[in-house]
């Protein structure tokens, strides 16, 4: 069944190599005419040099990386600034109508308390980016969709809104546009009656940076490669384990936890 | 045996214009209910971020299952070569497709983004149950369709119980679709059953015959054309037969998820501390909805039209509440992000949510009844779906 | 016979088509109000501007895919302009006559200007911001990577995403 998707995913991909290709003439052609790109642009594949901006996105999310994070909530960290620092890139909070219960949340602060022991702790909870997610496989239009580099996101331009994605996803990750927005951030465009959710900051990523709860996060959140052995985050998932919420379900998130 | 002769309504008297008006009034209402509730956004539903999917896929769901259903009488006639109900099955074929169309206008109307039916009429992805769908109702309306050709056409006739069977097949599968819609939800405690495949075809058996004998009577009493106790007894005891099946599965259900620790926690939320969804349950589905019509049908009122009626007509609502509590009440009981702990954040994690329904939703939920009724009040007049009389003595293939 | 019949009359209606058209190409002005396009800070687009009102649309579909769905953040010319609606927005935005960005409901609106004299209606910007962020200035954009929230605050944000919106820094100008 999965291959259909692939199926779909192909033609799509072919679709766009013969206009690239039909594009790329025409590009290469005003370039001979002499076009001069004006000074001082700077390319943002050499703007930093994180190990993030190794990945080169001129050919778009490669399948050997796996992007996952690992969330420490044992540490004493404000967990509130990272739900800031996401309504900020995101442009989120804007509705003027909705209900708090109606309103957008990629990231929440769950208190988490074990009536038996008396344990408590706070952790944040977004999309958790998994691999056999529910939210692509129930999807009508393919909207929901996983990059090939592990990332969850949903595609607007074919989201119709029938939130079936809400239903199935076992995090309540997903949030439904209630209302119609204006003052969109230029890099998360959202609207009325789509549904959206946590995308790992895939604009940051593309661009060498960190999520901004990640950066916001005061190193409690980890941001790496789980396939690159060598990465940060797969050494301290190796030395130290890490758990995924609801692992019982085995849709592998890629979002980790320590002292959970 | 009197010979049975199929004729169309008249459709030029003031008793049609009236009910073409009503039922055109209603679909209108729905349609503007659902332009100000687009035009807003949601944010004027009572739905939310918790419950997602609100009345008007509590009203759509009920009439995509009752078209399947309604389907049912003309199967029985060329499926199982009951003769008795072959006069029924061309307004069994036609109340099917109207049904299933009043349920897609609805369910279509409620999407975020309805301008971009045409999106999930391009795009598919195959893995989705929804896209099953689209596939399962639109090969419904097909296939139906050209039952009804076979069998209105007579140079077809003979082709009249392939088709049945193809139709009948079909319906199964369809309303194994619309089970599975819930049943594939591993994330909700309420879902997550094998078990909503039959029950939501057991529930459209019962759905289904409970409003085509509503139209069924309403159509022969405003037409004056005579409609004998054979015909309504035969129904009226299927439809019996159906209330109690569906009260097993719900019982079935219910037993096996009490059983489970991993389900506990919601049944006893619908059964005994769920406020408004435990009231839907006890009070309409179980006691108005299902023991009610079953004393009234086989009760000593068991001949009395009206209770007839009234039992079919309880039998809707009682339905349209076990839907409620399966579509709302499985929402609004919370999910478990961390099983056996308390949980508790911004996003209403851990806490039931609550959910009233909004007067532009239950308007467009009855649209979807208002396009359901006028395709049928113009089929009938359009082309001969009903036998212009169904005295015992045309009806009983036993009578003299 | 019937179908030669046919065959002449279709003939003739489609001669007759033919020479009203050339007779509308040959006379131009009769064709109502003509459009002026607002003129944006002079830079070469990514193709020439009979292209780009031709072919805008294809090119912003074939991008949308590849940006959202295979991650190519690749630019369009090999450096400068990327194919994205951002750009496109952060190029041509209009201001009005107190310097500031005109929204998607204005009629001088560079996309709805000319959209809304096609009678084509689109839906972009629903979702897409439709006037530049900050000062819209395309150079200070590409060296600008993204907010760094190393020290972000709780509780401030709600202020920044209003008083932000719609305001042109101060000084900030197209002529350069």
């Amino acid at each position: 069944m999965t291959s259909n998707i692939n199926n779909e995913k192909q033609a799509e991909i072919t679709s766009a190599e013969t206009d690239s290709s039909r594009r790329n003439f025409v590009f290469g052609s005003i370039a001979a005419a002499g076009v001069t790109i004006a000074p001082g642009v700077m390319l943002y594949q050499t703007a930093n040099a994180r190990s993030l901006s190794d990945f080169s996105l001129k050919e778009g999310a490669s399948s050997k990386v796996r992007w996952g994070m690992l969330v420490d909530t044992t540490k004493q960290v404000d967990w509130n600034k990272c739900v800031e620092a996401c309504n900020k890139e995101h442009g989120l909070n804007n509705e003027t109508h909705s209900r708090d219960d109606q309103k957008t949340q990629y990231i929440r602060v769950v208190d988490v308390k074990n009536k038996g022991t008396g344990h408590s702790m706070s952790l944040p909870v977004m999309c958790q980016h998994c691999e056999s997610a529910p939210c692509v496989d129930v999807c009508p239009t393919g909207a929901s969709m996983k990059r090939d580099d592990g990332i969850v996101l949903v595609d607007r331009h074919r989201c119709i809104g029938c939130r079936y994605c809400m239903m199935a996803c076992p995090y309540k990750a997903r949030s439904f546009v209630h209302e119609v927005l204006s003052d969109q951030k230029e890099n998360t465009p959202r609207g009325k009656g789509c549904v959206e959710s946590c995308n790992m900051c895939v604009n940051r990523i593309d661009n060498g940076l960190e999520p901004a709860c990640v950066e916001a996060s005061n190193e409690a959140i980890i941001f790496g490669d789980l396939n690159d052995p060598e990465s940060k985050i797969a050494k301290l998932l190796k030395e130290f384990g890490g758990k995924q919420i609801r692992a019982d379900l085995k849709l592998n998130p890629g979002v980790y936890y320590k002292g959970i | 045996m009197k010979k049975l002769h199929f004729l169309e309504v008249e459709g030029n008297s003031l008793g049609y214009y009236a009910f073409l008006g009503l039922f055109s009034l209603i679909a209108l209402i729905g349609i503007l209910a659902a332009y100000y509730m687009e035009h807003n956004g949601h944010w004027v539903t009572g739905m939310s971020n918790q419950v997602i999917w609100g009345t008007p896929h509590v009203f759509a769901i009920f009439l995509i299952v009752a078209a399947s259903g309604a389907l049912n009488v003309a199967s029985i006639s060329s499926v199982f070569a009951k003769t008795a109900y072959k006069p029924l099955a061309r307004l069994s074929g036609i109340l099917a497709i109207s049904l299933l169309s009043g349920g897609l206008v609805v369910l279509l109307l409620d999407l975020g983004r309805p301008d971009r039916l045409i999106v999930a009429m391009t795009q598919f992805n195959f893995v989705s149950i929804f896209t099953w769908n689209i596939f399962l109702y639109t090969g419904f309306m097909a296939i139906v369709g050209i039952y009804l050709w076979t069998m209105m056409d007579r140079p077809y006739n003979n082709l009249t119980k392939k088709a049945g069977l193809g139709a009948f097949i079909w319906r199964l599968i369809l309303t194994t679709g619309t089970g599975s819609i819930f049943g594939f939800l591993i994330s909700r405690e309420a879902y997550d059953s094998a078990l909503f495949a039959p029950m939501f075809v057991i529930m459209s058996f019962s759905f289904g015959l409970a409003f085509f004998i509503l139209v069924l009577m309403g159509s022969y009493k405003y037409t004056h054309r005579a409609l004998g106790d054979y015909m309504v007894n035969r129904l009226k005891n299927l439809l019996g037969v159906f209330v109690a099946a569906v009260l097993y599965f719900v019982l079935v259900y219910h037993v096996t998820n009490l059983y489970s620790a991993d389900h506990r926690g919601v049944t006893l939320f619908v059964l005994a501390d769920g406020g408004i969804y435990t009231f839907l349950f006890w009070v309409v589905q179980i006691v108005l909805g299902s023991l009610l019509p079953l004393a009234l049908l086989y009760g000593p009122t068991g001949k009395n039209r009206t209770m007839i009626g009234l039992a079919a007509v309880l039998v809707i609502i009682g339905g349209m509440a076990q839907l409620y509590v399966i579509i709302v009440g499985g929402q609004a009981y919370p999910m478990h992000l961390f099983p056996g702990m308390e949980v508790s954040s911004s996003f209403y994690d851990g806490v039931v949510a609550s959910y009233s329904p909004s007067l532009p939703e239950v308007l467009l939920g009855f649209g979807g009844f208002g396009v359901t009724l006028l395709l049928v009040t113009l089929a009938v007049a359009a082309l001969k779906f009903l036998p212009d009389s169904l005295e015992d003595a045309i009806a009983d293939p036993h009578g003299k | 016979m019937r179908l030669h019949l046919n065959l002449l009359s279709l003939a003739i209606v489609s001669l007759v088509l033919l020479t009203s058209m050339s007779s509308v190409v040959a006379s131009q002005d009769s064709l109502g109000p003509k459009i002026t396009i607002q003129q944006t800070s002079g830079e070469k687009c990514i193709l020439p501007p009979e292209e780009m009102r031709r072919q805008h649309p294809d090119l912003l579909k074939h991008d949308r895919i590849a940006t959202l769905r295979e991650g190519v953040r690749a630019k369009a010319d090999g450096g400068k302009l990327d194919g994205s609606l951002k750009q496109c927005v952060n190029c041509h935005a209009i201001k009005d006559d107190s310097n500031k960005y005109v929204r998607i409901d204005n009629d001088q609106h560079f996309c709805v200007s000319c959209h809304k004299y096609a009678a084509v209606s689109i839906d972009c910007f629903q979702c897409h911001r439709d006037i530049p962020e900050g000062g819209g200035d395309f150079h200070t954009l590409s060296n600008h990577k993204g907010i760094n929230y190393n020290a972000v605050v709780p509780g401030t944000y709600n202020l920044t995403v209003q008083d932000m919106a719609n305001i042109v820094p101060e000084g900030y100008s197209d002529d350069k």
